[in-house]
C-alpha cells in the first residue's frame, strides 16, 4: 500500500490521477445534494450550517416542491430565499415529538426530491437507518443535522463538519455583518474516504462560494 | 362571468378579476383584446386602465351557493365545475317538464330572480349533448334566450379552436394547429385521431373527442364501497379549522385508496351531515383528474360555503367523498417539467399534514418589517395564504441587513449577556461563557411609542461559534436570530 501525499502530488504524476482527483474533488465542492445520498452538517448552531442546508436546496427547488423538517420552529426561509430556493417551493414541516418524527420523516421522503432536516437527539439509530434505505430506495437528496450527538456511522454519504467561522463586516459597534467564512470539512464517501478542509464565504446572496482548498489531510488515504 | 358579482366590485370601472389567468372581465375590458384564461401580466399590459382584483375562490364559492340550490329544486342533482359554472344532467327532467325549451326556460326564469341585479350574474342557458358542448352552448347565450343546440357535431364544428384551451390547456399544441391552418373544432375533427395521438399524445387524442362532440374521456367503471371515505364526528364540528382539517384528510385518504387502484376521479359527491335537519350534498367536476391539492381545494371551498350560509344547522356530524368517473391517472408530462414530482411531493405533504394536524405543515411569504420574526408571513400549506399584514416593497429603514438569520425563534427569548461599560464582553451559550470577539450596533428599535411599546436596541455579536442578533430592552437582553 502507498501513502499518496497531496492533491499537489497527484497532479503532478499522470493524467489518469489527475483525474480521478478532480472527479472526487467536484463531488462535494459543487456543494450539491445527491440522489439517494445523506449529506450530514455537524457544528453547533451559529456556525451557518442551517444557511449551508438550505442553499443545498436551492437547485432542486426549480424542479419540484422541497422541504425543511424543523424540530424547532425556529428556522427561517427568508435566509433559504436568499440562497437561491424558490420562494413558492418551500414547504417548512415543523415537528417537535421525537415519536412522531420517524413516521413524518418517512412520509416525506415517499414523496419529496429533495429535504433538510433536523434530526431530533432522541431518534433511534435504528429509525436514522431504515430512512436512509427509504432515501436511497426513493433517490431523494437529504442534508442532515442532528440536535444531539451526530448521526451514528454509516448514514452520511458524505460529511460536512464546521470546523471555524470569522466573519467580516463588524466591527466594536460599527458596520454591520457582511461576509461570512465557514471552514469546512469533508470526509465520508462523498469525498473519496479523504479528509480535506475547504472554505466556503457567503455574502447573504445566492451565490455561496468554495474560495480554497485549504488543507488536504490525507494520511489515511490509501492506494493498493 | 361569476367573478364579477363580488360585492366590492366598483359599478361603473372597467374591471378585471385574475389570480394567475384572467377569469372575469366586463365588456369594455373583453373588448380591448383580453380573454377569459390569459395570463394575468398579458391581459395588464392590454387594459392598463381596468381596476385588477384577485379572485377569490371560496368566497365565490359561497356566493355562488344560493344559485346551485335554487337549480337543486327544479334538477335534483348537478356538478359544480367551478363557481359559476353547473353542469345539469337533464335527460330525465326533459320528461317531467315536457321539453328541453320549457325546462330552460324555467331555470332561467329561476336564475334571473337571483342574478339579474349583479353586475356579471346574468344566466347564460346552453343545452347540448355533453358537458363540452353545453358549455359553449350556453357562452353563445343571450342573457333570457338559452341556446338549444339540435345539432352538437355541427355547432361544435363551427367554434374557434381557442374553447380546447379552457377544457384541457395544450397552448402550445393549439399554437401548432393554428400554425397548421387548422382554425376550428371542425378542421381538428376531420384529421385521423391515431395521427393525433401519435403526434400529441393523450392531449392530442383528447381533443380530437372534444371536437368531434365525443365528450366524455372517463372509463366508467363499478365504484368498490370501500373506496369512498367518511367520518363520524361526535362532536359536531362547526368552526371553519376544524372542517377545513377533516375535509384535508378525507382527501389525501380517498386519493390514496384510488391510487392503489390505479385510478383518478373527475366527479367526487362531497356529502355532509348536519345535527339539525337535512345533511348536504355537492357534486364537482374536473376536467382533470383530482390531486390531493385540487380536491382538498374544492373539499374547503364546498364546507366553507356551507358553513358560512348556515347550511348544515348545529354543525357537520358526518363527512363522506365520494369519488365516481373514474379514469387511468396517466398524463402526458411536458419534456422539461417535473411535474410528476411535484405531485408527489404534494401527496407527502398532504400525507405529513395529516399526521402532524394543519399548523404543521406552512410556507412562508415575504412581507415588511424591521425584525427577521416580522418578515415572514405564515400560512398553512394548501390553504388560501394570508394577507401580508406590511408591505415588503416599502423601505423599512432600520430593517436588519442582509445576510439574514437562518435561525429566528418564533419569541424573543431571555439571553445572558455581560456589558462593561455599555459594551458586549462576553455572552453565556448554554454552559458556557463565550467571549464577544466584535459587534456591531446598537441599533434603536421605535416601536409604537404611543402604544406603550418600549423602545429597545439591537446588536450582532461575533463570538467564536458564530454570530447572533441580540435585543436589549432596558437591563435585559433577548436572543432574537442566530445567524446559522
Amino acid at each position: 500500500m502507498n501513502n499518496v501525499g497531496s492533491v499537489d502530488d497527484l497532479r503532478g504524476r499522470r493524467a489518469l490521477p489527475e483525474l480521478q482527483a478532480e472527479s472526487f474533488v467536484g463531488d462535494y465542492r459543487s456543494l450539491q445534494l445527491q440522489p439517494g445520498r445523506v449529506t450530514e452538517l455537524v457544528g453547533v448552531p451559529g456556525t451557518g450550517l442551517t444557511r449551508l442546508g438550505l442553499k443545498l436546496l436551492a437547485e432542486h427547488s426549480k424542479r419540484s416542491h422541497v422541504v425543511v423538517l424543523d424540530t424547532r420552529g425556529w428556522i427561517s426561509p427568508e435566509a433559504a430565499w436568499e440562497t437561491g430556493v424558490v420562494p413558492e417551493r418551500l414547504v417548512v414541516v415543523r415537528c417537535d415529538d421525537v415519536t412522531l418524527w420517524p413516521k413524518v420523516a418517512a412520509a416525506l421522503l415517499e414523496g419529496v426530491r429533495a429535504a433538510y432536516i433536523e434530526v431530533p437527539a432522541r431518534v433511534r439509530d435504528r429509525d436514522l437507518r431504515r430512512l436512509t434505505a427509504l432515501a436511497r430506495a426513493r433517490r431523494v437528496a437529504i442534508a442532515m443535522r442532528s440536535t444531539g450527538k451526530g448521526l451514528p456511522i454509516g448514514i452520511a454519504h458524505l460529511r460536512l463538519r464546521a470546523i471555524g467561522v470569522t466573519w467580516e463586516g463588524a466591527d466594536r459597534g460599527h458596520g454591520q455583518l457582511r461576509r461570512r467564512r465557514l471552514m469546512l470539512e469533508a470526509s465520508g464517501k462523498g469525498a473519496a474516504g479523504v479528509t480535506r478542509r475547504f472554505e466556503v464565504e457567503d455574502e447573504g446572496t445566492d451565490v455561496v462560494r468554495v474560495v480554497s482548498d485549504v488543507v488536504a489531510d490525507q494520511a489515511r488515504r490509501t492506494v493498493g | 362571468m361569476w367573478s364579477l358579482t363580488r360585492p366590492d366590485a366598483p359599478l361603473d370601472e372597467p374591471l378585471l378579476v385574475a389570480d394567475d389567468r384572467v377569469t372575469g372581465a366586463t365588456d369594455d375590458v373583453l373588448d380591448a383584446g383580453v380573454a377569459l384564461g390569459m395570463p394575468r401580466r398579458e391581459a395588464e399590459v392590454l387594459v392598463p386602465f381596468a381596476t385588477v382584483l384577485p379572485r377569490d375562490v371560496g368566497d365565490e364559492t359561497r356566493r355562488f351557493e344560493p344559485i346551485i340550490e335554487a337549480v337543486e329544486d327544479l334538477v335534483p342533482r348537478v356538478e359544480v365545475v367551478s363557481p359559476g359554472l353547473l353542469l345539469v344532467p337533464i335527460a330525465g327532467a326533459v320528461k317531467f317538464y315536457g321539453s328541453e325549451e320549457s325546462l330552460a326556460e324555467r331555470v332561467a326564469k329561476e336564475l334571473d330572480v337571483l342574478t339579474g341585479s349583479r353586475r356579471g350574474g346574468h344566466a347564460l342557458i346552453g343545452v347540448a349533448d355533453g358537458p363540452f358542448a353545453a358549455r359553449w352552448a350556453a357562452a353563445t347565450a343571450n342573457v333570457g334566450a338559452p341556446m338549444i343546440v339540435d345539432d352538437t357535431i355541427g355547432f361544435l364544428s363551427r367554434l374557434d379552436l381557442g374553447v380546447l384551451r379552457e377544457a384541457m390547456g395544450g397552448e402550445e399544441m393549439i399554437g401548432t394547429f393554428r400554425w397548421l391552418g387548422i382554425m376550428t373544432l371542425g378542421d381538428l375533427a376531420r384529421l385521423p385521431r391515431d395521427t393525433l395521438a401519435s403526434r400529441f399524445g393523450n392531449p392530442g387524442a383528447l381533443a380530437h373527442r372534444l371536437a368531434s362532440g365525443d365528450d366524455r374521456l372517463v372509463d366508467p367503471r363499478g365504484i368498490p364501497p370501500e373506496l369512498k371515505v367518511g367520518m363520524e364526528f361526535e362532536e359536531p364540528l362547526e368552526s371553519l379549522d376544524a372542517v377545513g382539517f377533516a375535509g384535508r384528510v378525507l382527501s389525501e385518504r380517498l386519493l390514496k385508496g384510488l391510487r392503489e387502484t390505479g385510478v383518478a376521479p373527475h366527479t367526487v359527491t362531497i356529502k355532509a351531515g348536519a345535527l339539525h335537519g337535512p345533511g348536504r350534498e355537492r357534486v364537482w367536476r374536473s376536467s382533470d383528474p383530482f390531486t390531493e391539492k385540487a380536491l382538498a381545494d374544492r373539499v374547503w371551498w364546498q364546507l366553507r360555503a356551507w358553513v358560512e350560509t348556515a347550511g348544515v344547522p348545529g354543525g357537520i356530524t358526518s363527512l363522506a367523498i365520494e369519488p365516481s368517473d373514474l379514469s387511468g391517472e396517466g398524463r402526458q408530462l411536458g419534456l422539461l417539467t417535473d411535474e410528476s414530482s411535484m405531485i408527489e411531493a404534494e401527496r407527502a405533504l398532504a400525507r405529513a399534514q395529516a399526521l402532524l394536524g394543519p399548523d404543521g405543515v406552512v410556507q412562508g411569504r415575504r412581507q415588511g418589517g424591521r425584525m427577521p420574526s416580522e418578515r415572514v408571513a405564515w400560512s398553512r400549506w394548501g390553504e388560501p395564504e394570508t394577507k401580508v399584514e406590511r408591505d415588503p416593497r416599502a423601505p423599512w429603514p432600520g430593517a436588519t441587513p442582509s445576510p439574514s438569520p437562518a435561525l429566528v425563534p418564533p419569541r424573543l427569548r431571555p439571553i445572558e449577556v455581560e456589558w462593561d461599560g455599555g459594551l458586549p464582553v462576553r455572552m453565556r451559550l448554554g454552559a458556557r461563557w463565550e467571549p464577544v470577539l466584535t459587534w456591531s450596533g446598537p441599533w434603536r428599535l421605535s416601536g409604537r411609542w404611543w402604544d406603550g411599546e418600549e423602545t429597545a436596541d439591537r446588536y450582532q455579536l461575533v463570538t467564536s461559534v458564530g454570530a447572533f442578533l441580540i435585543v436589549v430592552s432596558g437591563d435585559r437582553s433577548f436572543l432574537a436570530a442566530v445567524y446559522d
